[in-house]
């Protein structure tokens, strides 16, 4: 392993690093605007230059590559020179509007000014004013906040491909901007506004929403599709405001698709579902969730104590592993014949991104749009017995699916899952339905009990990959709903509080395996990538 | 809930004169006579027989008022346009220990700003008059005046709206200028 001495402490570092990669693995910070692990090295905006023994003028230091024994000095009077320089330099032509601009509070220009520039202002003359453009359907750009720090166009260059944003004109009149008539609409266009180092690229969904110190973030996963994707839900009491991505190394890296982004949408609308109900003389009346429960159990028993195999339940992809897992076991416990059927998980189109320049793969969005059929598979396999798949119970040609008489359906989708194809038995025969919003199933249900979206409980889910990630409760849920694994917990009477991590460790690998990621965890220690 | 956020309070241990009660009662009594005492010597502290009497109409030395430091109820200043200065950055509401501050921004409909308050409501019964809001604030928008007579007839009636911040602003900027 080489070694390097920064400051006069001499650190390990892995081969083929660059000295800023190096620095940030062993806690030693460097100030970077361009450089971004997840694209190419441009150099261009100057503030990482240290001095190098032996090297007449400074190097920048996402750039150069570690030598064993090499002395880099990251606070000579050289160094804070020029970062003093640079910072004076980028200020000269940023306005000074902090107050309302949405990257303040997480901006890398106000940090930096703060550890590395002047506290007095020398520039006197007007400051460049430039209006803000609508880039996208979800961006604006404000150009005269821009550094020139091009990660914006070199992400849509090396990751998305699509190379909408460009840098126009030369010196001063220097700007990002789009081609005419080619607005920056694709589906990863949301990470534009996570990388730029100030608020230049912001999210018309986020503007002005919220300022970004009182959010508190809580890990999540995206529940848009098989991928998997990491990411943090930005909340405040109560109410989120927005997704960004959260690196992990094997699935999504830096990244995450417009849909992951904004999926929340769909769960913190005025349509969710929020009464229990109960069919009576033929309309659904209200009622609290515990009483819905109850008979939703009562019922399913005497059906199945008339006949056995003849309940089933339909565990939904959307569902948690924990809670397939409990649903699994509860209409057991009533039917040791009950069928476990997984609900319908739609197939979309897989696409695949590609760096426009060396054609290598950076990023899938999966086809397949539910997150955890395969964990749902999996504890449809442990738990054994009959089972079925969507299809099967739509056409109902199986002896044991004719028998069916009632069951517990759980939606849990983010839009109308409920199509045109549905099976025979979501019209006729015990239906208890769980879901979050409205559809056919729930408006003709013997019994409704409202769920909880998975920003609003704790699960794992496992992606197309097979790897179990854990999701925590970010906000609470509406008044009167609880996790649907809270109502299995209270009707199989299990003793305590309902807690997903000892149900994951019941469940066994590889879902047990899968831990809670620690909201105060820096990012990992990463690798040199290679473009 | 985490283990490490739950703290075990334990109840204090009642002494023999607390057990007996009486002799608490003297000594709270005491306290009383104490103050009493304190008031009604010659060279006592000074009273003002409120509401005859006013503290904004005594000389400062004498227990007057001091009018441009006095923290009462809020207002929102207005600039040469008679718009709210507010940019709706929330500096005050972060700074705020009462947390009676409750801002939403918008996109301003004037061009040459950006962003101002659609909505800004102080609960003036949360507030604690401490005068951060004024201090945090990058564009002297909310400011203190020296109004303390603050009456309603309901909880509701008491958290002040961005409207009635601003009449404030009418009321007191003739004799409180900025």
């Amino acid at each position: 392993m080489p070694k390097i001495t920064v400051d006069g402490k001499t650190i390990e570092c892995k081969d083929k690093q660059v000295i800023l990669e190096a620095c940030k693995d062993n806690g030693i910070q460097i100030p970077h605007y361009c450089y971004h692990p997840g694209l190419s090295v441009v150099a261009s905006c100057r503030i990482c230059l240290v001095e190098v023994e032996g090297v007449p003028k400074l190097v920048p230091a996402c750039q150069t590559p570690i030598r064993d024994g090499m002395v880099v000095n990251t606070n000579s009077p050289k160094a804070v020179a020029n970062q003093k320089q640079v910072m004076e330099y980028l200020l000269t032509s940023h306005p000074l509007d902090c107050p309302v601009c949405d990257q303040a509070g997480e901006c890398y220009l106000q940090d930096y000014s703060y550890e590395y520039g002047r506290a007095e202002p020398r520039f006197e003359e007007e400051k460049v004013k430039n209006p803000k453009k609508d880039v996208g359907d979800n961006i604006l750009l404000y150009s005269d906040r821009c550094i020139m720090c091009t990660r914006c166009v070199r992400f849509t260059r090396e990751v998305s491909g699509t190379s909408e944003l460009f840098v126009d004109g030369r010196g001063a009149r220097e700007e990002i901007q789009i081609f005419p008539g080619r607005p920056l609409n694709n589906p990863l266009a949301g990470n534009v506004v996570d990388i730029c180092p100030v608020g230049a690229l912001l999210d018309k969904n986020f503007l002005f929403k919220q300022r970004v110190w009182l959010l508190k973030s809580t890990p999540s996963i995206s529940p848009v599709d098989a991928g998997g994707e990491n990411i943090w839900v930005d909340h405040n009491e109560g109410k989120i405001y927005r997704c960004r991505p959260r690196y992990n190394a094997d699935v999504n890296q830096w990244w995450i698709s417009d849909e992951t982004r904004y999926a929340w949408k769909a769960v913190s609308d005025g349509n969710r579902l929020v009464a229990a109900k109960k069919a009576q003389y033929s309309s659904q009346v209200e009622t609290d969730w515990q009483k819905a429960a109850d008979q939703a159990y009562t019922d399913l028993k005497n059906l199945a104590a008339d006949s056995p195999g003849t309940l089933y339940a339909l565990l939904s992809p959307m569902m948690a592993c924990e809670e397939a897992y409990l649903l699994g076991k509860l209409i057991r416990s009533l039917d040791p014949q009950a069928v476990l059927v997984i609900g319908p998980v739609p197939q979309g189109e897989q696409q695949v991104f590609r760096n426009s320049i060396t054609g290598k793969e950076t990023f899938v969005i999966q086809g397949e749009k539910v997150p955890n059929a395969n964990g749902v598979r999996k504890v449809i396999e442990l738990l054994g017995g009959p089972s079925a798949t969507y299809e099967e119970l739509v056409k109902a040609e199986k002896p044991e699916l004719k028998k069916l008489k009632g069951g517990w359906i759980v939606g849990g989708y983010l839009k109308d899952w409920v199509g045109k194809e549905q099976p025979a038995l979501f019209k006729k025969g015990y239906r208890a339905v769980q879901d979050i919003l409205p559809n056919s199933l729930v408006n003709s249900a013997d019994v409704v009990i409202p769920g909880a979206a998975w920003t609003e409980k704790d699960g794992c889910w496992v992606n197309f990959k097979g790897i179990a990630q854990v999701f925590s409760k970010a906000v609470p849920a509406p008044e009167g709903v609880v996790s649907e694994a809270e109502v299995y917990h209270y009707l199989l009477r299990l003793p305590g509080a309902y807690s997903a991590a000892a149900v994951r460790a019941e469940i066994g690998e590889p879902v047990s395996a899968a831990k809670i990621p620690d909201a105060d965890a820096p990012e990992p220690a990463m690798e040199f990538v290679e473009l | 809930m985490k283990q490490e956020d739950i703290i075990l309070v334990e109840e204090p241990q009642l002494t023999l004169s607390d057990g007996f009660y009486l002799p608490q009662v003297f000594i709270g009594l005491g306290t009383t006579m104490k103050h009493m005492w304190k008031t009604i010597r010659p060279s006592g502290d000074i009273v003002v027989q409120y509401p005859e009497e006013r503290r904004e109409d005594r000389p400062v030395d004498e227990g007057g008022m001091l009018r441009p430091t006095y923290r009462g109820v809020h207002r929102l200043n207005k600039d040469m346009e008679g718009r709210p200065n507010c940019v709706a950055c929330f500096m005050c509401s972060t700074a705020c220990p009462a947390k009676c501050i409750h801002i939403e921004a918008g996109e301003s409909p004037w061009p040459d700003r950006e962003k101002y308050p659609v909505k800004f409501d102080i609960d003036e019964l949360r507030c604690i008059y401490c005068g951060m809001c004024e201090e945090a604030c990058p564009c002297d928008a909310i400011e203190l005046t020296s109004i303390y007579k603050l009456v309603g007839t309901s909880r509701q009636e008491m958290i002040l709206d961005k409207e009635k911040l601003l009449e404030i602003y009418d009321q007191t900027i003739d004799h409180e200028p900025m």
